[in-house]
C-alpha cells in the first residue's frame, strides 16, 4: 500500500479547495484502491481518507462526485468499513436529507450506499436512529418510494433493499405494520413491479420480515391489508382454470389474462412462499389461508416451477394447505416446542435434502454444452 | 367603586323602572293563543326562513338581510356574510339557495384565501347533496387548488370521486390527504373502499374478457365447420357492403372480420327467428330451417334440425299424426309432398331428394344459405297449385 509520506500526499490533494485536476486524479486513485478488498482493509484504518471522500461529494465538479460516490459504494459493501464510516464520517447527516431532495442527481447512489449500510443489524440500527434525528420518518420514506416520479433523475429503486434492511429492526416493523396509518398498504402493489427486480426484490424482502410478527398475521390477512393477493399474483401463470376454481379464488386472481407472466427471480419466488408460509403459522392464519382456495395456484405453480429449492418452498406450503390441523397446544407452529430427538431427526432429514437438491443441481450443470467448438456461449 | 353620582342615579332609575313592573301591567306581550305565530315572526326566534322577505311583513329580517348584503362593508365581510347565509341555507337543507350565496360570496373575490376555500368547500358539499358530482368535484379541487392543506376539501373530492366511480382517483384524494392527516379514519375508510371496488371492476374487465374470448372462438369454430362441409352462406347485400368499410373495432384483424361475417349471415346471436346455427358436442351441426307453403301463405319452423337427418325424417313427424289446420283439403301428406329451394342468383328451382340428409342438400352447388336459415318450398305433388307455382320457372328435378 501507500507509505505515510504518500498517503499524507494523497490526502492533501482530496481537498474542495485543490485544483480541479489534481482533485480529480487523487479521488480516481482512491477509486481504484477501493475497487479490491485489499485497498478497502488499507482504507479502513484510515478514516481522514473516509471523511474526505464525504466532503467530496459535494464538489462542483461531476466527475469527482461520481468517484466519490462510487468510492463509497465499494467502501460500503464491505462490513468492517462500516463502523469507521459511521462514527469517522458524517456521512448519514450529509447524505440523508439529499435523499428527499427531488431534484438531487445522486440520490440513486445515496441509496445504494444506505441499503450497503443497513445490511447488518449493529449498523442498520445506527441508520434508523439517523433517519429519526434527521426527522426523516419511515412515512416519508414510503412515501418517496411509493410515488412515481419523485425524482426525475433517480428511480430510488434500492429505497426498496433499504426498507427491507430497516424491518430487520422491530422499531422498522412496528412502524410499516402501524394499524392507524397507511404505510404497508401503499407497498403491496410494488410485488407485481415490473420495471425492477430491486424494487420488487425489496419489497417482498420487506413484506416477509413483517410476518416474522404472527400477533398481526389477521391484520394483514383481513380486508383491511389483504396481503395475500398481492404475495400470491407474482406465482400466479396464465393457465386456464374452471369457473369454480376461478370464482373461489381471491377476486385479484380470478380470470387472469393469457398473457399472465409469473415472477422471473428465483430468489423473490422463494421469499413470497417464505412469506406465505410464514403467513400459516397461526391457526387462523391457516384458517384463512385454506379458505381463500390458494390451492389451484400453488398446483399450477409447482407444474411450471424448475428450481429445486423454490420447488421445496412449495411443497412445504401445499403440504400445510392440505394437511390436517396439529394437535392441541400446538397450534401456533411458530411456538411449538421441538422435542430434542425429533429436531435432530429433522435436522438429518433436511442436510439429506440438501444433498439430493445440490445433486440434481449439479446433474442438470453437466449438459453437454451445445455451442461449436470454440465458441462461448 | 363606581363614579358617585352617576352610580347613586342610574341605582335610582333602575329602582324606579322596576317597580313600574309591579304596578303597571306589561302591554303588547304575546297573546296566549298566537304566541307561537308571533315568535315565527322574531327573526332570532325562526326556525325557518320565509321564501321571500317582505319587508312589511318582516321588517327586522328585511333589516338584518339588508346588512348582509350593505356594499358599504368591504369584500371580505360581504363575503363571510354570504357564507354565513349559504351556510345556514345548508342546515335546512335548502341546498339550491346554499349553492347561490356561496357562489354570491365568491364573486366577491376577496383576498381571504382561506375563506374562498371554505365557500368552495362548502358549495362542492352544497353540490354533493344535489347530486351534482362533477360540479362537487371541480369546486373541491378549487378549494385544494387554493389551500392545498383543506382536509375538508379533500375528503370532498375523495367521497365526489367515489360517487363517479373514479376509485384510482379516490386513491389519490386520499393519498394526498393521508400525507397531511395519516391517522385520519375517514380517509382511511374511504381508500380501502376504493382499493376493493377498483379490484372488483378490474375482475370483471378480465372475466368479460374471457367471456368474449370464449364467444369468438366458438364463433369461430362454427364459421370454420360450415366453410369445411363447402355449404355457402349468403351474404346479403347490405353485409357485403359493411364487410368492406367495416373497422375492426376489438382490433384482432382477421378474427372480427369473421365475426362481422356471421353476425350479417345471420348466424349470429340476433336473429329475428332467436334460433341459431350452433355445434353440439360431437361436432354436428343443428340448423334452424324454414318450410314456406306458398298456397297458403303458411310457414313452419325446426330451431334445431340435425344436419344428419333427412328431410322426410322430419316431414313424417310434421305432417304424421294431424296435418296443420290451413291444410283445408287434407292433402299435405307426407309421401305427396315435394320440397325445393330456391337459387337466389339465378331463381332456378331445384327439388329436393327427400331421402338424404339435410347436410347433403345443404352441399348442392347451387345451395345457399340465407340469413342463416336454410329455407324450402314445399308443394303437393300433382296439385293445381304446383303446377301453376312451377309455370315458367326452370325447375330442376330429382333424380
Amino acid at each position: 500500500m501507500l507509505s505515510d509520506g504518500e498517503a499524507e500526499e494523497l490526502l492533501s490533494f482530496l481537498t474542495l479547495e485543490m485544483r480541479a485536476d489534481v482533485k480529480g486524479r487523487a479521488s480516481e486513485y482512491v477509486l481504484g484502491l477501493t475497487g479490491n478488498r485489499d485497498g478497502c482493509r488499507y482504507l479502513q484504518s484510515k478514516p481522514d481518507f473516509l471523511k474526505a471522500l464525504v466532503t467530496l461529494t459535494c464538489d462542483p465538479s461531476i466527475a469527482i462526485v461520481k468517484d466519490c460516490f462510487h468510492a463509497l459504494i465499494n467502501l460500503s459493501a464491505d462490513e468492517t468499513l462500516h463502523q469507521p464510516l459511521i462514527k469517522e464520517t458524517d456521512i448519514l447527516a450529509k447524505l440523508l436529507p439529499k435523499l428527499l431532495d427531488p431534484e438531487y442527481v445522486f440520490a440513486d447512489r445515496i441509496c445504494t450506499i444506505l441499503s450497503n449500510l443497513s445490511r447488518h443489524e449493529r449498523t442498520c440500527k445506527e441508520v434508523f436512529r439517523a433517519l429519526q434525528e434527521q426527522n426523516i420518518g419511515l412515512d416519508r420514506v414510503v412515501e418517496i418510494f411509493c410515488t412515481e416520479g419523485f425524482n426525475k433523475k433517480a428511480s430510488l429503486h434500492y429505497l426498496g433493499p433499504l426498507l427491507s434492511n430497516l424491518t430487520q429492526l422491530p422499531e422498522a416493523r412496528h412502524f410499516i405494520l402501524d394499524k392507524d396509518r397507511c404505510v404497508i398498504q401503499r407497498l403491496l402493489p410494488y410485488t407485481q413491479y415490473e420495471q425492477s427486480t430491486t424494487r420488487r426484490g425489496g419489497v417482498v424482502g420487506t413484506l416477509r420480515n413483517c410476518c416474522f410478527d404472527y400477533a398481526h398475521h389477521e391484520w394483514l390477512l383481513s380486508d383491511a391489508v389483504d396481503i395475500l393477493p398481492f404475495l400470491l399474483l407474482p406465482l400466479a401463470g396464465p393457465e386456464e382454470l374452471s369457473e369454480e376454481e376461478n370464482e373461489g379464488l381471491p377476486v385479484d386472481l380470478q380470470y387472469l389474462p393469457e398473457d399472465k407472466k409469473r415472477e422471473e427471480d428465483p430468489d423473490i419466488r422463494k421469499m413470497l412462499l417464505e412469506t406465505l408460509i410464514l403467513l400459516t403459522a397461526t391457526k387462523v392464519g391457516r384458517q384463512i389461508m385454506k379458505n381463500k382456495n390458494v390451492y389451484p395456484i400453488m398446483r399450477e405453480f409447482h407444474n411450471w416451477e424448475k428450481d429445486p429449492h423454490v420447488i421445496s418452498a412449495c411443497e412445504k406450503l401445499v403440504q400445510v394447505l392440505i394437511g390436517d390441523e396439529p394437535e392441541e397446544g400446538m397450534e401456533n407452529l411458530m411456538e411449538v416446542e421441538i422435542p430434542k430427538d425429533v429436531e435432530e431427526k429433522l435436522k438429518e432429514l433436511d442436510a439429506k435434502e440438501q444433498e439430493q437438491m445440490e445433486k440434481d443441481k449439479q446433474e442438470s450443470e453437466k449438459k453437454p454444452n451445445e455451442s461449436p467448438e470454440g465458441l462461448e456461449r | 367603586m363606581a363614579a358617585p353620582g352617576q352610580g347613586e342615579d342610574s341605582d335610582d332609575a333602575m329602582d324606579e323602572f322596576m317597580e313600574k313592573f309591579k304596578k303597571e301591567k306589561y302591554k303588547n306581550a304575546f297573546n296566549e293563543s298566537n304566541w307561537e305565530e308571533e315568535f315565527e315572526k322574531v327573526p332570532m326566534f325562526m326556525k325557518t326562513a320565509p321564501e321571500s322577505i317582505d319587508p312589511e311583513k318582516h321588517p327586522d329580517l328585511a333589516c338584518i338581510q339588508s346588512i348582509i348584503h350593505d356594499d358599504d362593508r368591504t369584500p371580505e365581510e360581504q363575503a363571510r356574510g354570504l357564507k354565513d347565509e349559504g351556510n345556514e341555507y345548508f342546515k335546512e337543507k335548502n341546498y339550491k339557495k346554499a349553492v347561490v350565496s356561496y357562489t354570491e360570496g365568491l364573486k366577491k373575490s376577496c383576498m381571504d384565501l382561506e375563506l374562498n376555500a371554505i365557500l368552495y368547500t362548502n358549495r362542492a358539499a352544497a353540490h354533493f347533496h344535489l347530486g351534482n358530482m362533477r360540479s362537487a368535484l371541480n369546486d373541491a379541487t378549487a378549494a385544494k387548488k387554493i389551500k392545498p392543506d383543506h382536509i375538508k376539501a379533500i375528503i370532498r373530492g375523495a367521497q365526489c370521486s367515489m360517487e363517479l366511480r373514479n376509485y384510482a382517483g379516490v386513491l389519490q384524494w386520499c393519498d394526498e390527504g393521508l400525507k397531511l392527516l395519516p391517522t385520519d379514519k375517514k380517509l382511511q375508510e374511504l381508500r380501502a373502499t376504493a382499493d376493493k371496488l377498483k379490484r372488483e371492476a378490474d375482475k370483471d374487465a378480465r372475466k368479460a374478457k374471457v367471456k368474449a374470448k370464449k364467444e369468438r372462438n366458438e364463433k369461430e369454430a362454427l364459421l370454420a365447420a360450415i366453410k369445411e362441409r363447402g355449404i355457402k352462406l349468403l351474404k346479403t347485400k347490405l353485409s357485403r357492403h359493411r364487410g368492406s368499410d367495416s373497422e375492426d373495432d376489438d382490433g384482432d384483424g382477421g378474427a372480427s372480420r369473421g365475426l362481422a361475417d356471421l353476425e350479417l349471415d345471420g348466424i349470429g346471436p340476433q336473429e329475428a327467428t332467436g334460433a341459431r346455427v350452433y355445434m353440439d358436442e360431437q361436432g354436428v351441426l343443428h340448423w334452424p330451417v324454414l318450410f314456406l307453403y306458398p298456397e297458403h301463405s303458411q310457414t313452419d319452423f325446426i330451431s334445431a334440425f340435425c344436419e344428419n337427418s333427412s328431410l322426410m325424417d322430419h316431414l313424417v313427424v310434421m305432417f304424421g299424426e294431424e296435418l296443420p289446420p290451413w291444410d283445408t283439403e287434407r292433402k299435405y301428406q307426407p309421401q305427396k309432398l315435394q320440397l325445393f329451394f330456391e337459387d337466389p342468383e339465378k331463381g332456378h328451382l331445384y327439388q329436393v331428394d327427400l331421402e338424404k340428409s339435410l347436410l347433403n342438400v345443404l352441399q348442392h352447388q347451387r345451395c345457399f344459405v340465407k340469413a342463416g336459415s336454410p329455407s324450402f318450398i314445399v308443394l303437393v305433388s300433382g296439385s293445381p297449385f304446383s303446377k301453376q307455382f312451377l309455370s315458367g320457372k326452370k325447375v330442376q328435378r330429382s333424380k
